[in-house]
């Protein structure tokens, strides 16, 4: 038996277990009596002591079997006690989940927590059901769930696995395809009489590896689901240990995002969520005090915008204490005292992302993780997007995670300054313009043109990409485009078309040029760049 | 095909975990005979077996939707000559007793050690051939 790949597959399959299990508990904490929900978590844990037993990871067998044990009696009962035999639940699944983590980390299961093991063993309260053999009852459970109603939901179509390595080089060769397509059609284009056929042939082509590459693209798209869905447990345990009470809804985690993005978002995720629920909402007297709900709200929503999705985390807490944060700038020497007092609302809640704010006098043992909000904007950042907070003192806080739908594969506008040529990403492009030179002012080194009735900053993309200023011609081409919510004029000597291509990301060499933000292979073989508009200006 | 004086078993592999289907698999297949379906429910056991008429089912007992036991009756409703060997765990006695009744020929159990399983897939073959 390959060990190894045993070992994988359950480490996998758990993890998916575990997802399965967490999101029925939490539905039995709103209905304890969801026959379904117990059926899922009994099944769960009974699968995952089966895979254990089978690798020989006694400890994990032995607290997924106590696990399954209690859950056979909580069906039997048909309703579960929903404060501190959900609690020991809840605990045995964060305490398997630590287990196949060691698993996943050193190969080896650690002991089971016998005081746990004792917790799931002892079944008391109000609701536990009448004492019987254990040998009657697995007979017994199974016929009094039968007659329940089929509440799982429909079946998902089947699924493959796939290594994320494997989609990559899939996808990459494809990136080659498109490349070698182009290539074939720039030689195509070169002869001195055209041949109708092969360019014909190429349109078909140009169709189908339109089709290949759409396909492909949709391979690494994965459902916002798949970071979303831990969070409301994610938000219960720091609720329970923070002494607050919460619901947390999710809308929109059906979106779909580009994986490699996906997986980055999961951190600032968890942390504006682990904020929400220790810095916003209130113990429950304080919010019934307030005329609020005792149980507090926080709705995780993802919504499309444009080519950004909108993830927003909203808590019906406190809201931000502006004051304090203005204080804390202040001291901590962020905003210069003279300011502080000018500084609007926004601004100010705006200030939690500065370095050394976020974190230093709120440190707590939940969210002081050493992660900051400062650290979720450099992530956010990285990616090309950006964070956004509003708050209203004893309304709440939303904090909204603005994210690039980026793909591997862009439509791009051609610009050519000189002998360079650069692409932009055209979902960045607003229109093109054409201008008479003498309608673009001067102001120094400042240039405006008067575009729809406003005064458009008008940037150079030749002194920007350290290219030589052409002689000014009668006419230049304006690129409308937003920088950072503003907008922006690019003037450029020529326009020379869109074309789809294939971003590969930049050779280390060339990191540390923030406004290039990839590289393709045109069709005649030479390099060009990806420009970044928000950060040429 | 004869392997081991025995014809080649077309074999359909029930259980709602990948891990074990594939274990199954393994062990089946090392064996010569041949895995023509997998099954990760109970309902999908019922119907994968009216499609592919195997000659021999592995069923766990514990799956969604329809458990092992009542697939197991739903195939016997079909063919009361079917092949079904229980898949159980330590500590399902009863449900074993019960998928026996009714009309399960043998078990095996997990932790699967491949000599055994192997074993109670031949010898229930090869009273099926008498």
């Amino acid at each position: 038996m390959d060990l190894a790949k045993y070992r994988a597959i359950f480490i996998e399959e758990s993890t998916e277990h575990f997802a399965e299990i967490s999101q029925a508990l939490l539905e039995l904490e709103k209905d304890p009596a969801r026959v379904d929900a117990i059926d899922v978590v009994f099944r769960m844990a009974h699968s995952i002591k089966g895979m254990a037993a089978s690798l020989g990871y006694d400890s994990i067998t032995e607290l997924a079997h106590k696990l399954e044990d209690r859950m056979q009696l909580v069906r039997e009962a048909g309703v579960v006690e929903p404060r501190e035999e959900l609690s020991v639940l809840f605990r045995g699944l964060t305490a398997l989940e630590a287990m196949v983590g060691a698993v996943r980390e050193t190969g080896e299961a650690p002991p089971a927590d016998p005081e746990l093991v004792s917790a799931l063993a002892a079944r008391s309260g109000p609701e536990a059901a009448p004492k019987k053999k254990r040998a009657e009852a697995p007979g017994a459970a199974r016929r009094s769930s039968a007659p329940a109603p089929r509440l799982e939901a429909p079946r998902p179509p089947p699924t493959v696995r796939v290594n994320t390595r494997t989609l990559d080089r899939f996808l990459s060769t494809v990136g080659e395809v498109i490349l070698n397509t182009s290539q074939v059609r720039t030689v195509s284009q070169s002869g001195v009489t055209q041949n109708t056929a092969l360019t014909e042939g190429l349109d078909r082509m140009d169709r189908v590896v339109g089709e290949l590459q759409r396909r492909a693209l949709e391979l690494r798209t994965t459902p916002l689901l798949r970071i979303l869905e831990p969070l409301p447990r994610a938000a219960r345990d720091v609720a329970e240990r923070a002494g607050v009470r919460v619901e947390v809804q999710l809308r929109g985690a059906e979106l779909e995002l580009d994986r490699s993005i996906l997986d980055r978002l999961s951190d600032p995720l968890v942390h504006l969520l682990r904020n929400a629920v220790d810095h916003g909402i209130e113990p429950p007297d304080a919010r019934i005090a307030a005329g609020k709900p005792a149980v507090g709200r926080i709705v995780i929503e993802a919504r499309r915008d444009k080519d950004t999705i909108r993830l927003s985390v909203s808590d019906d807490g406190s809201g931000i204490d502006l004051d304090g944060v203005r204080r804390r700038a202040q001291e901590s020497g962020v905003v210069h005292p003279d300011l502080a007092a000018d500084l609007t609302a926004e601004q100010i809640a705006a200030l939690v992302f500065e370095p050394g704010l976020s974190t230093a006098s709120e440190v707590s043992e939940i969210s002081g993780r050493g992660v900051g909000m400062d650290a979720v904007r450099s992530t956010l950042e990285s990616l090309g997007g950006a964070v956004e907070i509003a708050t209203e003192p004893g309304r709440g806080t939303t904090t909204t995670l603005v994210v690039p739908i980026t793909a591997a594969v862009q439509r791009v506008l051609l610009l050519g300054v000189g002998a360079e040529t650069v692409a932009i990403p055209i979902a960045k492009v607003e229109r093109i313009e054409e201008c008479p030179t003498e309608r673009i002012e001067r102001a120094g080194s400042d240039a405006f043109a008067l575009i729809d009735g406003d005064l458009v900053p008008v940037l150079d993309l030749a002194s920007h990409i350290a290219q030589p200023a052409a002689a000014p011609g009668r006419y230049t081409h304006l690129v409308l485009t937003e920088v950072r919510g503003e907008r922006v004029a690019l003037s450029t000597e020529r326009v020379a078309g869109q074309q789809q291509i294939y971003v590969k990301p930049l050779p280390e060499l060339l990191r540390g040029a923030r406004a290039l933000s990839g590289l393709t292979i045109l069709g005649d073989g030479r390099p060009m760049f990806l420009l970044d508009p928000n950060q040429i200006a | 095909m004869k392997h081991w004086g025995l014809e080649m078993a077309r074999v359909l592999v029930a259980d709602d975990a990948s891990f074990m289907r594939q274990m199954i698999r393994e062990i089946v297949e090392a064996e010569g005979h041949e895995v023509v379906g997998e099954a990760s429910d109970g309902d999908e056991a019922v119907e994968e077996w009216k499609r592919l008429q195997p000659d021999v089912v592995t069923m766990d007992i514990v799956m969604p939707r329809r458990s092992g036991i009542d697939a197991v009756k739903g195939i016997m409703d079909i063919d009361s000559t079917a092949c079904v060997v229980m898949c159980s765990a330590l500590g399902q006695e009863t449900l074993v007793q019960e998928a026996l009744q009714a009309g399960a020929r043998d078990f095996i159990v997990k932790p699967f050690k491949p000599d055994s399983v192997i074993a109670t897939l031949n010898k229930v073959l090869e009273k099926k051939e008498d």
